[in-house]
């Protein structure tokens, strides 16, 4: 199946390597995306623990701690890592 | 003056922004009526300053502490080569007071405290957090929770941003997004056309909101990457056991 992926926020400029969607298997757990998405990235700039999760525009929490789900054809995954700049 | 408490002048200059599918009357007698904080009023909360005084808010608080340096030009639109090496806050105040006769301008020349947080959000009837650091972006959390008031909060990074509404007591806080203070990077990148966009839209929340017009961003993330041209809507869910809102009554998260 294919998910959509959304990186944005602190070091996002580190993400464009990343494709926009992602070939899972059917039946993938979020999860198991995230180790997916983590591994694609370069090394030493990981998805962060505060980073905020979100599946298909439902808020799900961080890396560090959030609710698990499977995940479906066309979900979007959303990764903010947190920024402030004023 | 108008029996809706608009001078002929006051009409006359918001004459744009009052009809269909803008601000009614009322909602712009709302916002003469209102008090607004922000801070601080750099790159997103100048912008944003600006609005909320052009649109005609009636008491505007800025804070903002420090000189200004020329690093910060690339965004701060309150700023100017003429105010370099400065305070910012007088200058910042008096170029907003130069843009509308009929609101009021007050400024802080610091970052507040806990306790002051605390004081201006109590006199205001929104804050606005456009600060840099996540530590200060609680605080007005935490200030507005107190206060009861709507938090509008705004971020940045490179050609990225986010804006979240909190409404204390119905949607998720910061806090309930960020239990542990995040890493803060004190020379972020950013460009200022980002600031200024984030600035301003944080400012139209805070205009529909005051003045009772529109749907507002209430319990939403919205993030808006100008890198990739996207965006993304996210509802957010509330930590019933959040140690800044998790007290207050409880509504439709």
């Amino acid at each position: 199946m294919r998910v959509r992926v959304v990186l944005s926020g602190r070091n996002y400029a580190a993400a464009q390597s990343l494709p926009s969607e992602l070939d899972l298997p059917e039946g993938c757990s979020l999860d198991e995306a995230l180790r997916v998405v983590s591994g694609m990235l370069p090394p030493g700039q990981g998805l962060p623990d505060s980073c905020l999760l979100a599946v298909s525009g439902t808020h799900l929490g961080s890396v560090r701690k959030h609710r698990t789900c499977g995940l479906k054809e066309g979900d979007e995954l959303v990764l903010i890592a947190p920024v402030a700049g004023g | 003056m108008a029996p809706h408490g608009l001078s002929p002048e006051e009409l006359t200059r918001y004459a744009r922004q009052i009809g269909p599918g803008v601000l009614s009357s009322e909602g712009q007698v709302r916002l003469k009526r209102s008090t607004a904080l922000v801070s601080r009023t750099g790159g997103m909360g100048g912008p944003a300053a600006m609005a909320l005084v052009m649109a005609g808010v009636g008491r505007v608080i800025i804070a903002h502490g420090g000189t200004l340096i020329s690093p910060d030009l690339n965004r701060q639109t309150l700023g100017s080569e003429l105010i370099l090496g400065r305070a910012r806050a007088p200058h910042f105040a008096e170029a907003l007071r130069a843009m509308n006769r009929f609101v009021t301008v007050e400024a802080v020349d610091h970052e507040p405290t806990d306790e002051e947080a605390s004081q201006l959000a109590a006199e205001a009837d929104i804050v606005l957090s456009c600060a840099p650091t996540f530590e200060e972006r609680l605080r007005l959390n935490a200030a507005a929770c107190q206060a009861g008031v709507p938090l509008v909060d705004a971020a940045q990074w490179g050609m990225t941003g986010t804006l979240v509404v909190v409404e204390p007591g119905l949607t998720a806080c910061l806090r309930c997004l960020y239990p542990e203070k995040p890493p803060f990077e004190e020379m972020f990148p950013v460009v200022g056309a980002i600031s200024s966009a984030i600035g301003a839209l944080a400012a139209l929340e805070a205009i529909k909101i005051l003045s009772g017009t529109g749907n507002s961003l209430a319990g939403r993330l919205w993030m808006i990457d100008g890198y990739n041209c996207r965006s993304s809507m996210i509802t957010l869910q509330r930590d019933p056991d959040c140690s800044c809102c998790g007290a207050l009554a409880r509504g439709p998260s």
